[in-house]
């Protein structure tokens, strides 16, 4: 009896879709499936240029090779390319390794806007006072350490108050904002921040002392925080895979109580996580300025701080996942912008539309194959059998009865179960019989 | 079946890349410009779309194709961004790059070293070299006296002597200040006890808070919103609370036929018709031509009010003539010692009169010259009198 009553209540709550975990899937099926994604997108995204009036293969040969055919200064593209590729990698990276912990860091924006600000402020303020090495160490320090303080207020919330971080994070992205847009605009006799040979409010550069050397190959200048990025790379992975603090942050992130079990301080490793996090994202902002940017803006993040979820996650936060994501990615975007440039019909908004369809596509991808979509069965029959009761047929739906039959005795369920052979072979005969579940009892 | 989709396939994708092919080999003048935009080239009003549709009809005038100028859009105030995108039209083969607003200075500056070939063009900024680099913007203010002056005689007909302007900025920017000073000037010479009352929006577009400013004048008893923003949501609130409305940036008629009276509307295609011919000719001539800082008005058409509507209080074309008159022969302008009052009938006489700001303080003596070199370098950074401006609360008539 009390079994067959959970069973009933069990299956009464069950939607008519449900989300299951997937088994594993084999590694070539995952990639096959990644690009059959990508392909569809494509197709998709054929079809609104050629009512564009734009050809396709064209256009997509121009965005995978980032505009660099037929242009005439062809390394300052790959240079600029790298521009906008190292801050989404730093970026990703860094938060990546909150959400490890399943501290869900969305405040990447804000904290690269701090690291940013503080490098900046610290470049013109001490610009003329410092040998240049130690000028860029000092900024890139200083704004990682302020972004990781910034990023560390949320985390005390978290571990004092257990306030949401999500949240905070977002809200800490508006503090930051505002504060930048503050610096913007008022041209104050503190604000060193601004131009004092402009009228109207303006930025100042860095001087040239406070700017990251860049290697040159052949004509060829690369930025060196790419060389910096892809460090942090190896050492996140080395980080994960070698350190306790690494397994620490796995722990924490499967479950408190198991970490607390564990004899962990879950408290101190949230803190250093979130502090950590941050402190990597603040560098990419400060690598921003002092490599390729040289002066604030309120659109300095390049929306990093959004789009480094994204690919945090693509990657399954694996950090050469992110090295191949962030890559990706960034062919895309700058690609699709510099694409769009060569063809005159398309502005810098289709360039966004497509990007978000390729990206649609493959979050919907990335979904099922970890995932699987299982229908109730039941349910659906039930769903059906209501619209051929509305058809005018006389319906007695065997499912619902079994359903229904929750404070019934175990004999009357098997009695509606054998029902279930009688219906169908009465339905084939061209009219659905069969008692509801009232009938049955009948 | 299968198998001629495949074929079909194939032999759409052949004849597709054929027709790349044969498309690249279609030639012209080399001559190539570049052309980056704050907004999106597909915008239908706003700022972007007043550049962008005066270059083409500056290009079409000089009968250049279209696939001769190429666009990066969307480009942020970003020195990174801006880099990128004037690299990505040089090496597209651009030979004048036009950058249309002011947060793309710097990286402009330093491409214009870099590219010493390509002529560099910067609109509403103050940089300038020898060679390849110049500035341009103009005397909107003069065109907005003019709107000012179609708004005094329309308040005078209706008896509400309350006016409002939705604008970008205050004292923060000298082209803010300056239009706001010139329209509240321009309305005064029509009726000495207009006030006007400016509502900032701190950033130069936002279209929801455009509109929210808009309708918190009209609830305030304004009964003409003239604007410094972006998109037409303050004349398309005007028209649906019944007031009236001076545009900006595009004539806004369209957007609101029972209220719009005139809009204070830019001319570029003056400048890039000249420009483009200068810039066709090398740099060198490029700089003779335009000149390193290029700031024109009225006289040159360069601004100017859109065609005056039904709505307008009778009279106002007369006015405005008169007034626009003036200024092209040199004989007055805006922010000099000298006022003008005008009467109803359009008539107009002048009379010496010191240019006094919000708070008191003399800025030009009465007779004295025109002041208009602060609003070109942008220390313009006051209100004047009869401007009621929510940066001063004291100020409160």
């Amino acid at each position: 009896m009390t079994k067959q009553v959970d069973y009933s209540l069990k299956h009464r709550s069950e939607p008519l879709f449900r989300v299951t975990k997937r088994d594993r899937m084999e590694k070539w099926k995952i990639a096959l499936l990644y690009v059959g994604a990508v392909l569809v997108a494509l197709i998709f995204g054929a079809i609104l240029l050629a009512f564009l009036k734009v050809n396709p293969f064209e256009f997509y040969f121009d965005v995978f090779t980032i505009g660099l055919v037929g242009n005439a200064i062809p390394l300052k593209i790959i240079s600029n390319f790298i521009n906008s590729f190292v801050p989404l990698l730093i970026t990703s990276l860094g938060l990546s390794l909150a959400f490890k912990m399943k501290f869900w860091n969305i405040g990447g924006e804000g904290q690269f806007i701090v690291g940013a600000l503080v490098a900046t402020s610290i470049g013109i303020g001490l610009g003329d006072k410092l040998n240049g090495f130690f000028l860029v160490m000092l900024m890139c320090l200083m704004g990682g350490v302020s972004a990781g303080i910034f990023g560390l207020i949320t985390a005390v919330f978290k571990v004092k108050f257990g306030t949401s971080e999500t949240l905070l994070t977002l809200m800490f992205n508006y503090i930051a904002l505002y504060l930048l847009t503050f610096f913007a605009q008022n041209k104050l006799g503190w604000n060193i921040l601004l131009d004092p040979n402009s009228d109207r409010p303006k930025f100042d550069q860095i001087p040239e002392s406070a700017r990251m050397w860049s290697m040159n190959l052949g004509g060829l200048t690369i930025n060196t925080t790419l060389i910096i990025g892809i460090i942090i790379v190896v050492l996140l992975f080395l980080y994960y895979k070698y350190t306790k603090q690494g397994y620490e942050i796995s722990v924490v992130g499967d479950s408190h109580n198991t970490a607390k079990y564990a004899g962990m301080n879950v408290s101190r490793i949230i803190l250093r996580t979130v502090f950590l996090s941050a402190f990597i994202v603040g560098l990419a902002g400060a690598f921003k300025i002092t490599s390729s940017s040289f002066s604030l803006s309120e659109a300095i993040t390049d929306d990093v701080g959004w789009t480094g979820i994204v690919v945090a996650w693509l990657a399954q936060l694996s950090p050469f996942g992110i090295l191949l994501v962030a890559f990706l990615l960034s062919v895309l975007q700058f690609g699709i912008a510099s694409a769009s440039a060569s063809h005159t019909n398309l502005d810098a908004n289709f360039a966004d539309l497509l990007q978000g369809i390729i990206l649609f596509v493959v979050l919907a991808v990335h979904f099922l194959i970890n995932y699987r979509v299982v229908v109730n069965k039941d349910k659906l029959k039930a769903k059906k059998t209501a619209e051929l009761k509305a058809q005018g047929f006389e319906i007695i739906d065997l499912t619902l009865s079994r359903n229904t039959a929750t404070f019934d005795t175990k004999d009357n369920v098997t009695a509606d179960k054998e029902k279930v052979s009688d219906g169908a072979s009465e339905t084939e005969s061209g009219k659905a019989v069969t008692a509801a579940s009232e009938g049955g009892k009948e | 079946m299968k198998k001629t989709i495949i074929i079909a396939l194939l032999v759409v994708a052949i004849v597709a890349s054929m027709a790349i092919v044969f498309a690249g080999c279609d030639t012209g003048s080399d001559f190539k410009i570049g052309a980056i935009y704050i907004n999106s080239q597909n915008d239908t009003s706003g700022y972007t779309f007043a550049h962008h549709s005066a270059i083409k009809k500056a290009m079409q005038e000089l009968n250049l194709k279209d696939n001769q100028l190429v666009i990066v859009d969307n480009v942020a105030e970003e020195y990174n961004a801006v880099s990128t995108a004037v690299d990505t039209l040089v090496g597209s083969g651009c030979d004048l790059i036009i950058g249309i607003s002011f947060g793309y200075i710097d990286a402009m500056a330093d491409k214009a070293v870099e590219y010493p070939n390509v002529i560099f063009s910067h609109a509403t900024g103050y940089m300038s070299n020898d060679t390849n680099f110049n500035n341009y913007f103009g005397r909107i203010y003069q065109a907005r006296y003019l709107a000012g002056v179609a708004a005094g005689l329309k308040s005078l007909e209706t008896g509400n002597n309350k006016l409002g302007y939705v604008s970008a900025y205050t004292t923060a920017y000298a082209e803010t200040a300056s239009g706001i000073n010139a329209f509240a000037m321009g309305a005064q010479a029509v009726n000495p006890d207009a006030v006007l009352y400016v509502e900032e929006l701190k950033s130069w577009g936002n279209q929801t808070q455009e509109r929210a400013l808009a309708e918190s004048l009209i609830e305030s008893g304004c009964g003409i919103i003239a604007q410094h923003c972006d998109s037409a949501q303050p004349q398309i609130a005007a028209q649906e609370k019944g007031v009236f409305g001076c545009g900006y940036n595009s004539d806004m008629t369209t957007e609101a036929p029972d209220a719009h009276l005139t809009a204070t509307v830019w001319h570029w295609d003056v400048y890039y018709k000249a420009a483009i011919e200068a810039a066709m000719q090398g740099p060198a001539n490029f700089m003779e031509k335009m000149g390193k800082d290029y700031y024109t008005g009225l006289k040159e058409g360069l601004v100017g009010v859109s065609p005056i509507t039904k709505n307008c209080a009778p009279n106002t074309q007369t006015a405005i003539n008169n007034v626009t008159k003036l200024i092209v022969d040199g004989e007055w302008d805006v922010f000099s010692g000298v006022k003008l009052s005008i009467a109803k009938d359009g008539s107009v006489t002048m009379n010496d009169a010191a240019l006094v700001d919000c708070k008191g303080n003399v800025i030009v003596e009465a007779g004295g010259a025109s002041v208009d070199d602060g609003v070109i370098k942008g220390s313009m950074n006051y209100l004047v009198a009869g401007v009621v401006g929510e940066y001063d609360p004291t100020t409160t008539a």
